[in-house]
């Protein structure tokens, strides 16, 4: 198993608080890698960290082998990086098929005036692209409702579309931030099913923000868990979950 | 008031709301981008009118430091309006460059780029009448070559003047109109903008190089002024480098009229105020732009989000 993403003492201050305190670990590939902390333990700082949407503080992280602390979103984005959000952020004015298809932006190689000139390469490129965006319509369950406003879309369709979005990156690594947030329990379990299937079917990474343990403790393969932005504890299941300082963060100190 | 003149008024309204359209695009480009007034928006026009104006005519300027340059070549009016508009849109690159971009990556407060973009253009405004002077300019009327400057339609007592230029002017108006609707709904490119435009971070997180799309909304934003002023300086004339600032305030009231970043919006809005002001009548024109805020006044308390403004704008 090589390691995918390495995180080397990444620290983040907003003015006097550490959001993000010398946090260091390392994903490896094909794994589910769990992140796990009570609220404003800094999960989503993180999260905001490796896409770039945040500048670090100070500390490295690096992806399969190369540097790419300090980099602009959207090159972290291009090399294989994609997110999805706590707080749903779809497109709501594009259509759901044109909110997959945005993410294909990055992977597409022909340039902006033969896009707008509609030129036969780029043609073509828009066909290989709108096939693999019905791919994922379809895995997402989404496919019959592709020219609808995402804004009209349920809840629980969002969120499967915001994941689609994500996926049509191609990416190698997905970061997913409370994707159970806000479900019932059967929507929980198949977003469980769902998740494994993602996996399996795009060979993609994950890195799982979740407060819903069962879920958590299902699918992950490690759990690292924050507090107050320090890791207190990085391991298998089983193990973080007879953590001393694990159980004394959620539940606090005797 | 007879059918004939109630026909030319609605006819020259058209024509100079086309113009306000065309302008007032500009400006909601960049607004719904950015979330900001770009106040060089007014210098754009300038530039693109006295533009126009020397590669047409062939000479720089009446006064100013320009006043004896001759241009080296006479180019037809379409393509001086054309190459006029997009150095236009090069210069709203550099006005992106210079005024937003920089304060952008600092992270300021977007009133502050408010600020530098108003700064931009009386920078803007008064290089050009230090370089040609603030004489009044008007386009000889041979620049259209052999098409007749108007058209005349007479029946009994009924006259209605259609001048070629304001053909022109909405030829140029359906044109642009249809062509920035493909590009919007129907290319890669319209959709990224459109995504940058609903939540930019978020499309950078999809792979969207954010600041390059903000760049061609400028260019574009620019194209579309200078192609404005262009226009405007064919149809009246230039009355000077300071033009651009009135224009400048009545393209900020027709978006405002129209629902700040709709398109649609803003060529409705463009209409409605060029109709309102056709139907001053000739002997209160001096008081044509208080007709126009009025009348924004007034349907801004009827309807505060203007004709087609969008019911919320959702920031995340």
């Amino acid at each position: 198993m090589s390691v995918i993403i390495q995180a080397d003492g990444l620290c983040r201050n907003f003015g006097g608080l550490q959001a993000v305190d010398s946090v260091s670990f390392s994903v490896n590939e094909g794994e589910i890698f769990g992140l796990i902390g009570p609220n404003g333990a800094g999960k989503t700082t993180l999260f905001n960290l490796i896409t770039g949407l945040t500048p670090v503080s100070s500390g490295s992280f690096s992806y399969q082998g190369r540097a790419i602390t300090g980099l602009p979103p959207h090159r972290i984005a291009g090399q294989g990086i994609a997110r999805t959000f706590q707080n749903i952020r779809l497109f709501k004015g594009l259509s759901v098929l044109e909110n997959v298809r945005i993410s294909q932006h990055a992977c597409t190689r022909t340039g902006l005036f033969s896009g707008i000139l509609g030129l036969p390469a780029s043609r073509r490129e828009e066909r290989e692209v709108e096939e693999k965006a019905w791919e994922i319509l379809k895995l997402i369950g989404l496919s019959g409702r592709a020219a609808e406003l995402a804004g009209n879309l349920a809840y629980g369709d969002q969120r499967r579309l915001e994941i689609g979005r994500a996926l049509a990156l191609q990416p190698k690594v997905l970061l997913l931030d409370e994707p159970a947030a806000g479900m019932n329990a059967a929507e929980k379990q198949s977003l469980t099913g769902f998740i494994r299937e993602v996996r399996e079917l795009f060979h993609v990474t994950m890195l799982l923000i979740e407060h819903h343990v069962p879920l958590v403790m299902g699918l992950c393969d490690r759990i690292l868990v924050l507090h107050f932005g320090s890791m207190i504890a990085l391991g298998d299941p089983a193990a973080v979950q007879q953590d001393q300082a694990v159980i004394e963060a959620y539940l606090g100190a005797e | 008031m007879y059918t004939g003149e109630y026909l030319q008024n609605i006819l020259n309204g058209i024509s100079i709301g086309s113009v306000y359209a065309i302008f007032a695009l500009g400006y909601t480009l960049v607004f719904s981008i950015l979330g900001i007034i770009n106040f060089a928006h007014g210098a754009v026009f300038t530039l693109g009118a006295y533009l126009t104006y020397s590669l047409a005519v062939g000479h720089f300027g009446i006064g100013g430091l320009l006043a004896d340059m001759q241009v080296p070549f006479r180019l037809s009016f379409p393509l001086s309006l054309l190459l006029g508009s997009l150095l236009s849109g090069v210069f709203g690159v550099l006005i992106e460059r210079c005024a937003f971009r920089p304060l952008r990556l600092r992270g300021a407060d977007p009133l502050l780029a408010l600020v530098s973009s108003l700064g931009v253009a009386l920078v803007t405004i008064n290089v050009i009448q230090y370089l040609v002077g603030s004489e009044i300019y008007s386009f000889p009327s041979e620049v259209y070559g052999d098409i007749r400057p108007a058209f005349t339609f007479q029946r009994g007592d009924t006259t209605i003047v259609l001048r070629t230029v304001q053909l022109i002017i909405f030829a140029v108006n359906m044109t642009v109109l249809v062509l920035l609707r493909y590009l919007i709904s129907c290319t890669r490119v319209g959709k990224a903008l459109r995504a940058v435009a609903e939540n930019s971070s978020t499309a950078s997180l999809l792979g969207i190089n954010v600041d390059r799309f903000i760049l061609y909304t400028f260019f574009l934003s620019g194209f579309l002024g200078g192609m404005a002023g262009g226009l405007v300086g064919t149809s009246f004339g230039i009355a000077g480098p300071y033009f651009g600032v009135s224009y400048g305030l009545k393209g900020l009231a027709v978006i405002v009229l129209g629902g700040l970043g709709s398109i649609p919006g803003a060529v409705l809005g463009g209409m409605v105020i060029g109709l309102a002001e056709a139907f001053v009548p000739s002997d209160y024109s001096a008081y044509k732009e208080a007709v126009a805020f009025a009348y924004l006044f007034t349907m801004l308390l009827i309807c505060p989000r203007g004709l087609l403004g969008r019911a919320t704008i959702e920031k995340v």
